[in-house]
C-alpha cells in the first residue's frame, strides 16, 4: 500500500541531528528493553499468548467434562482426554500448549533473519550475546505469565468441573500438586526458549519449527517405541521426559528422573540451545 | 572518521575486499562507488561489525565499532531499507532501536517529523513504499545523533522531492563536521553531493581522491562547445596534437583537448568572431566509466594499458 506523504512534511521541520534526548551507554538492560518493545509491539505475540491460555484452559475443561461423563467422546475412549489422575486430566492441553509455544519461540528467533532486520539489531547491539539473552528474557517475560495463567486456570476450571461431576479431585496443597502445576508452566516456558534458541541457530522459521517438533514431540515417542528398554536410561534425558519428572504427580513409568534432576536437565537443554545460538550469532557474519 | 587498514574479506575462493586502506574523513561527503559486486556493501558491513574481516581492521573514531559504548550514537547506518519487521509500526521500530541507547518517544517523534513520516508513524513498516522505507532507514540512522553516517543507496526509490531533501541533508550533516559515507549508482546525484570519492573495483581501491581532481585527472579537460560564423576558418587553427574536433551542425563544433581560454585566444589572434564558447564540465559518470573500464582491462592482465590517472591513483592507494 502506497501512502502519500504531504509535501510540507518533506521539508525538514526540526533539524534531524539536533538531539533533545541524552544518549546513554548500550547495556544489557537496554538491550532487554529493546527486545521487550519489539515483542510487545507485534500483535502476533498477544494472539499467541491468548492461544496458549485458551488451549490450556479449554482442553483442561473439555478433558474434565469428558472424564465425568457429562460430555461423551465420539469413540468412547482413546484420544487425548483419556485416563490418568485428576491433575493430568485438567492439564490435558499441556502437550498442545508446549507445541504452540515452541513454534512461537522458533518464529520469534527466526523472525529477524526472515525480515533481515537482524542487521539493524546487531548494529545497535554489536556485543551479540546480549541479543540472545535479551530475546530470551523478553520471551520468558511474556510466556511465563501466560503459562501460569493457563495452568492455574486449567486447574481451577478443570477441578471445578470434576468436583461438579463427582469426579476425583486433588488440591493445590496436596503432595506434589502445586509443584506439578507450576512445573508445567516452567516446562512450557522452557520449550519456548528452546524454540527461540533453535530459531536463532537455524535462522529459518520452517527448519527450526521442524527441529523443535522432531526433538520435543516425535523423537521421544519414536525412540521409546523403537529402541530397546536398555536405552530408557538415556531417553529420560530428553526434554519432554525430563519435564515429566516434575510435571506429574503420579510416576510416569520407569526410568524417570527425580523432580529436581528433571528440572535441572530441562534447564540444561535450554542453556545448551541458547548457548549454541550465542556461539552461532557471535561467529557468523550477520 | 573511519579508518580502513588492510581490510580484507574472503568468501571461499573469492576475495571480495582485498586489503584496502583508506581514511574516510569528517566534514565532507565521501562517495563510495564501484560496480556491483565490487565489495562496497561488504566494506560497509565490516565497518559496523556485521561481517567479520578476514584480515585487517575497520576503525570508527579510532576503535572497532564493536567496542563503542553507545553504538547507535557512534555510527548511523542505512544498509538495507527493507530490513525491518513488516508487522511493526515505523514508530515502534524506532522506539525499539532507540531503547538500546536510552532514546525515548520524544526523540523518535522528532526524527520521524524530520524525515516526513509523522503521518504514517503508526502504519506497519511492511506497508511502506521503497521511498518511505528509505526515509525510515534514514530516521533510524539519525536517531542517536551519530558522528558517522554510512548510507548504502539511500536515494533508491525516493521521489524528486526526496532526492533533493537527502541531498540537502547530507550536505548539512557533513558541514556539521560529521563523517558521511554514501554509496549510490546515480552518478549525477553523487556528483552533486559528494566532495570526495572512494572507488573500488574487484575489492581493490581504484581511486581515493577529491571529486574535482578525479574528474579532472580521468576526464581530461572536458569539452568546449564553440559556435562561430567562421567555423570553417577557425577549426584548422585549433587542430593539433591531442585535440579532437567534432561537429554535428554547421557553425558549431565541440573541442576536446583544448581549454576554453586557449580557444578564445586563438580566435582573437586571428580576428575570428565567436558566438559561443562554452566549457562543458566533464561528468563524474564519464570519468567513472573510463576508470572502471580500465579496471576490467586490468583484471584481464593488461596492466600496461592502464589509464595514466589510474596509475597515479594506484600509487596513492
Amino acid at each position: 500500500m502506497a501512502t502519500t506523504v504531504a509535501p510540507e512534511l518533506l521539508t525538514a521541520q526540526s533539524r534531524p541531528t539536533e538531539t533533545t534526548t541524552t544518549i546513554h551507554r548500550q547495556t544489557l538492560a537496554r538491550a532487554i528493553r529493546a527486545e521487550w518493545i519489539k515483542l510487545r509491539t507485534l500483535r502476533s505475540t498477544w494472539i499467541g499468548m491468548g492461544a496458549v491460555v485458551l488451549v490450556l484452559v479449554g482442553f483442561g475443561a473439555i478433558s474434565a467434562a469428558v472424564s465425568t461423563g457429562s460430555v461423551t467422546s465420539p469413540d468412547d475412549g482413546g484420544g487425548p482426554f483419556d485416563g490418568g489422575g485428576p491433575l493430568s486430566i485438567v492439564l490435558a492441553g499441556a502437550d498442545f500448549a508446549v507445541l504452540l509455544v515452541g513454534v512461537l519461540g522458533a518464529m520469534a528467533g527466526a523472525r529477524e533473519y526472515g525480515s533481515r532486520m537482524i542487521s539493524a539489531t546487531i548494529a545497535a547491539v554489536p556485543r551479540r550475546w546480549q541479543i540472545i539473552v535479551a530475546k530470551a528474557v523478553a520471551l520468558a517475560a511474556v510466556v511465563l505469565p501466560a503459562a501460569l495463567i493457563g495452568v492455574l486456570g486449567a486447574y481451577g476450571v478443570g477441578m471445578g468441573i470434576l468436583s461438579a461431576g463427582d469426579g476425583a479431585t486433588v488440591g493445590l496443597t496436596d503432595d506434589g500438586v502445586l509443584r506439578s502445576v507450576l512445573g508445567m508452566a516452567g516446562y512450557v516456558t522452557a520449550i519456548a526458549l528452546v524454540g527461540l534458541g533453535l530459531g536463532m541457530l537455524l535462522r529459518s522459521a520452517a527448519s527450526s519449527i521442524g527441529a523443535l517438533v522432531a526433538g520435543v514431540l516425535l523423537l521421544p515417542a519414536l525412540a521409546a517405541g523403537l529402541l530397546p528398554a536398555s536405552f530408557d536410561s538415556l531417553l529420560q534425558y530428553l526434554p519432554s521426559s525430563a519435564a515429566s519428572a516434575f510435571t506429574t504427580v503420579e510416576g510416569a513409568g520407569d526410568s524417570v528422573l527425580a523432580a529436581g534432576a528433571g528440572a535441572f536437565v530441562l534447564a540444561a537443554w535450554v542453556a545448551a540451545t541458547l548457548g549454541a545460538a550465542v556461539l552461532a550469532i557471535t561467529r557468523r557474519d550477520a | 572518521m573511519i579508518e580502513l587498514q588492510q581490510l580484507s574479506k574472503r568468501y571461499g575462493d573469492k576475495l571480495a575486499v582485498d586489503a584496502i586502506d583508506s581514511t574516510i574523513r569528517p566534514g565532507r561527503v565521501t562517495g563510495f562507488l564501484g560496480p556491483n559486486g565490487a565489495g562496497k556493501s561488504t566494506t560497509m558491513r565490516m565497518i559496523v561489525g556485521l561481517d567479520r574481516p578476514t584480515a585487517g581492521s575497520a576503525l570508527v573514531n579510532g576503535r572497532p565499532y564493536v567496542g563503542a559504548p553507545a553504538p547507535l550514537a557512534e555510527v548511523g547506518a542505512l544498509l538495507d531499507a527493507k530490513g525491518v519487521d513488516a508487522n511493526r509500526s515505523a514508530r515502534n521500530h524506532l522506539l525499539a532501536l532507540g531503547a538500546t541507547v536510552g532514546i525515548g518517544a520524544r526523540r523518535v517523534d522528532e526524527v520521524l517529523a524530520s524525515v516526513g513520516l509523522t503521518e504514517v508513524a503508526h502504519q506497519s513498516a511492511g506497508s511502506f513504499s521503497l521511498g518511505m522505507g528509505q526515509r525510515l532507514g534514514i530516521a533510524a540512522a539519525l536517531l542517536a545523533d551519530p558522528g558517522v553516517l554510512i548510507l548504502d543507496e539511500p536515494v533508491n526509490g525516493l521521489d524528486l522531492d526526496g532526492i533533493q531533501w537527502i541531498r540537502t541533508l547530507l550536505t548539512e550533516l557533513a558541514d556539521e563536521g560529521r563523517t558521511v559515507l554514501l554509496s549510490s549508482h546515480l552518478m549525477s546525484e553523487m556528483q552533486l553531493v559528494a566532495d570526495h570519492l572512494l572507488i573500488i573495483g574487484q575489492g581493490r581501491i581504484l581511486a581515493d581522491t577529491s571529486m574535482a581532481s578525479f574528474i579532472e585527472q580521468s576526464g581530461g579537460t572536458g569539452v568546449v562547445v564553440v559556435a562561430s560564423p567562421e567555423a570553417a576558418a577557425l577549426a584548422p587553427l585549433l587542430a593539433g596534437d591531442g585535440v579532437t574536433l567534432t561537429s554535428r551542425e554547421a557553425g558549431r563544433f565541440e573541442v576536446r583537448g583544448l581549454a576554453a581560454h586557449a580557444i578564445g585566444d586563438i580566435a582573437a589572434g586571428h580576428g575570428l568572431t565567436l558566438h559561443e564558447l562554452a566549457p562543458v564540465a566533464a561528468s563524474l559518470e564519464s570519468a567513472y566509466l573510463e576508470l572502471t573500464h580500465d579496471s576490467v582491462e586490468y583484471s584481464g592482465g593488461a596492466r600496461h594499458d592502464l589509464h595514466p590517472a589510474l596509475n597515479d591513483l594506484e600509487r596513492a592507494a
